[in-house]
């Protein structure tokens, strides 16, 4: 186990410094430049000052050195456009990120299992088709839609939650306060994730109900309810936890949408501005965490598999 | 007589009772809710600052003038001023006994800093540095409260562009720092500044707090604090002021006003800026040097069906780069472009222009097709889509290539890598439009379709020179005649400016909503 965490760990490292080397070396060639040298009234004068001053006249392989430099002890630098140190914004939007995948993530696991479980069990029945129904409707609508229709009913017409925002402690945390603020935009991002984990629960289950250790299960007077439960829950679990294994990333990514349109300061708006920016230092602070992060989740996800299921060992 | 004087009276009557009203019904402890699109850069100047701070930047750093309701310049911190008989120096007097937020006293040395230290220097490359370069040498202090600006170049309009997002900043607070774009203790986060408010609170990408500034130099404002909450999409915006959890936004997209306008709630206020949309081709490309081409070019382009399609009917047909708002020097005395295709085609055919066996243009064995870059921002690919389809109609091609806005400002702006391009200038209201015409800002400042023309050089300097309002709008007719008629820029239209808010708010002056919210202490809400 000790060295296929070693083994697997420095593969992750490995890949990162790839990701790092094609960001960069693409993002500079990309056409554009950081905002503030690429304004549209800036002057060419303007523009070769800011150049100097943001050490962009310097060549493109010293800069990536320098760069990663600075990673390795730590340092993420400063902001392109705006100069601030970008370690403390990660952090910050990192944990607001965290707040909203991993509620979403709950939400998505707590309704979507059972409900795929439910669906597979029931199959074809009115329940199965109302569930496909809707689960249809969670992939065929934009994300940004149901936002905004989730503001317009339970802010604008119902008044019952606020609109948009993070919830502010300064004068004391609060769960209801938290929740309030975190229900919408969680919400609406496990409704668009919902889906996939149902569809996929079912269609897993499915699978396992017809083999044959069922049926010799069944026969042996096992009650359906600890069938499912011992037998075809725990055989159909693994593609499952993979399944959660790839919602994780994606939420990251489906939470740019959100994010917009709920006014959350996450990674995936911090992503988005610095990309259209082009604030080269943000969009290699944020590549290189989204790549750890997803690099980390399937090394969480491989580890999990041989606690579902013993016969998968990793030596 | 008599009946004079009752009605003299009713009418006092009737003020006083609105003034009671208005003084009953004003909350003191009120705040209001803005929106801006990203965090904010608390200085001016930076070239960090965009749109999303130009607002809030108006709320913290008044100017040495601002606009008044006729968008003329007006006091602010300066009270007075003065140009030399020769136009290169002007000396403006402070007001006294102006502090900033930390009780500092506001002196002439910050307005020297400010222009001396920031500005000026070439090597900062300040937001519209240029600009100021073009024309300031220097700013002197001659006392405490007295500032001589020093010109290269006569600058008539000096005393507007002071009024135009030009704040002035603490010099006390930027001693010992080396890289001023990079002072984010101050910049990002918790500026000294002079205006109605100060910042109390910073929540990056959340919300930007402020809280009223005591030592306002104009008394205490009657709002006890302004939020802006840091909201990119424009739909979201929109439900946050229905929702009544924001005050005020500026409605970007026109199709939305029936939304606000169903609400009971909301207002709408519909002013024009100084803004003007147009269509730019590349002076250096040979086939648009011929004036004629370029008068076809507009011709062609129905702009009346534009603006109802595009703006739902919130725009008025440009004549130039002097807006109708600047009611002293607008002249709408020059040549027109009504939608005439058939002029269109003739004015081609003059130029060599004849159609090929396609129906497209040919001249020299060469059809007339024009790369026309355009960037996925505001509402630049459907102007652009449009002007295709009606330049497509005389048997000009546009090969129309979308891309991001900042990949577009390389190509088009740093790169001048175009042949035509739809864009628009936002401009001070003033008819000093020298920076985005005059030749030497070809292919390196705001003259973007780089054309040169050394008579209307001329004519810009003198207005530059000219002292009086009346010599002033005698060069600027003269210069608006001669931009009608050899059209530097294809003019498209004015843009009405729409806001939209609640009714909550109140004490707002209507002039545009940058010149409002230099008087942002004014502003109250209803209990």
């Amino acid at each position: 186990m000790l060295g296929f965490l070693v083994r697997r760990l420095g593969q992750g490292a490995l890949v990162l410094v790839l990701i790092s080397l094609i960001t960069f070396f693409l993002i500079n060639l990309a056409p554009g430049g950081p905002s503030a040298a690429s304004r549209f009234e800036t002057t060419a004068e303007e523009r070769a000052a800011l150049t100097k001053q943001l050490g962009l006249d310097q060549p493109l392989v010293s800069r990536y050195g320098q760069w990663a430099g600075g990673v390795v002890q730590g340092n993420f630098g400063v902001t392109l456009n705006g100069g601030q140190p970008i370690g403390p914004i990660l952090r910050q939007r990192l944990g607001n990120t965290a707040q909203l995948g991993l509620s979403a993530l709950l939400l998505s696991v707590v309704i979507g299992i059972p409900l795929g479980i439910l669906t597979a069990m029931r199959r074809n029945s009115a329940l199965d088709h109302v569930v496909n129904a809707i689960t249809t409707l969670g992939m065929s609508i934009p994300d940004f839609w149901t936002g905004i229709m989730a503001i317009l009913l339970f802010s604008v017409v119902w008044k019952v939650l606020p609109s948009s925002g993070l919830y502010d402690a300064s004068a004391g945390f609060s769960v209801v306060g938290w929740l309030q603020h975190m229900i919408l935009p969680a919400g609406v991002l496990a409704f668009v994730m919902l889906p996939n984990l149902v569809r996929f629960t079912r269609s897993s289950l499915l699978e396992v109900l017809g083999m044959d250790y069922l049926r010799t299960a069944r026969a042996k007077g096992v009650t359906e309810p600890r069938v499912i439960r011992k037998h075809a829950l725990r055989n159909a679990l693994v593609p499952i936890i993979a399944m959660v294994g790839l919602i994780l990333p994606a939420l990251l990514s489906g939470s740019v949408i959100i994010e917009s349109v709920f006014g959350l300061p996450g990674m995936g708006r911090l992503a988005v501005d610095a990309a259209l920016g082009r604030d080269y230092n943000t969009i290699m602070a944020v590549t290189l965490v989204a790549g750890a992060v997803v690099i980390v989740t399937n090394l969480l996800v491989d580890l999990t598999y041989s606690f579902v299921d013993p016969r998968i060992r990793h030596d | 007589m008599k009946r004079t004087g009752k009605l003299t009276s009713l009418m006092a009557l009737s003020l006083l009772l609105a003034g009671a009203a208005r003084a009953q019904s004003a909350d003191p402890s009120g705040t209001a809710t803005f929106v801006t699109t990203a965090d904010p850069t608390f200085n001016p100047w930076s070239p960090n600052a965009f749109v999303e701070s130009n607002l809030i930047n108006e709320l913290l750093f008044p100017g040495l003038t601002r606009w008044d309701k006729d968008l003329k310049p007006a006091p602010d911190l300066a009270l007075s001023w003065k140009a030399s008989a020769d136009g290169l120096k002007w000396t403006f007097n402070l007001r006294k006994n102006v502090k900033w937020s930390d009780g500092q006293p506001l002196t002439a040395d910050d307005v020297a800093f400010t222009f001396n230290d920031l500005v000026l220097k070439k090597e900062l490359g300040a937001n519209q540095g240029s600009t100021w370069r073009n024309a300031v040498t220097k700013v002197n202090v001659v006392n405490a409260s007295t500032v001589e600006f020093i010109l290269s170049r006569p600058w008539a309009s000096l005393p507007t562009y002071l009024a135009y997002y030009a704040g002035i900043l603490p010099k006390h607070s930027f001693a010992g720092v080396t890289d001023p774009w990079k002072f984010t203790a101050f910049n990002k986060q918790n500026p000294v500044s002079s205006g109605p408010f100060k910042v109390s609170q910073v929540v990056s990408g959340a919300t930007v707090r402020m809280v009223r500034n005591e030592n306002y130099w104009g008394g205490a404002p009657k709002l006890q604090g302004v939020t802006f909450k840091v909201v990119p999409d424009s739909n979201a915006q929109l439900a946050q002021l229905l929702s009544g959890d924001v005050d005020l936004i500026a409605i970007g997209n026109p199709e939305t006003v029936d939304r606000v306008k169903s609400s009971p709630n909301l207002t709408l206020d519909i002013a024009t800026s100084n803004i003007y949309y147009f269509v730019a081709l590349n002076q250096d490309d040979p086939r648009f040097q011929d004036a004629r081409v370029r008068q076809a070019l507009l011709y062609a382009i129905n702009r009346p069906a534009m603006i109802s399609s595009v703006l739902k009917g919130y725009g008025q047909v440009a004549t130039g780069p002097i807006a109708p708002i600047q009611k002293t020097y607008y002249n709408a005395n020059v040549q027109q472009y009504p939608y005439d295709p058939a002029k269109a085609k003739a004015l081609l055919a003059q130029a060599g222009w004849k159609p090929g066996p396609d129906g497209t243009l040919m001249k020299d064995g060469k059809p007339f097709v024009i790369s026309m870059p355009t960037a996925s921002y505001q509402q630049l690919v459907p102007i652009s889509l449009l002007v295709q389809q009606y330049w497509k109609d005389i048997g000009v091609k546009a090969d129309l290539k979308t891309m991001d806005w900042n990949s577009y400002i390389q190509q088009v702006i740093v790169k001048r890598d175009y042949q035509a391009s739809a864009a628009w200038w936002s401009t001070p209201a003033d008819p000093d439009v020298l920076p985005y015409y005059d030749s030497s800002a070809a292919n390196v400042g705001n003259n973007i379709p780089n054309y040169k023309n050394p008579k209307l050089d001329a004519l810009l300097e003198n207005g530059r020179k000219a002292g009086s309002v009346l010599a002033r709008r005698v060069v600027y007719n003269e210069a608006q005649a001669l931009m009608a008629k050899e059209l530097p820029y294809l003019y498209l239209w004015y843009p009405q400016s729409i806001t939209a808010y609640n009714k909550r708010l109140q004490g707002m002056r209507g002039i545009t909503q940058a010149a409002d919210f230099q008087y942002a202490n004014e502003w109250f809400v209803t209990k």
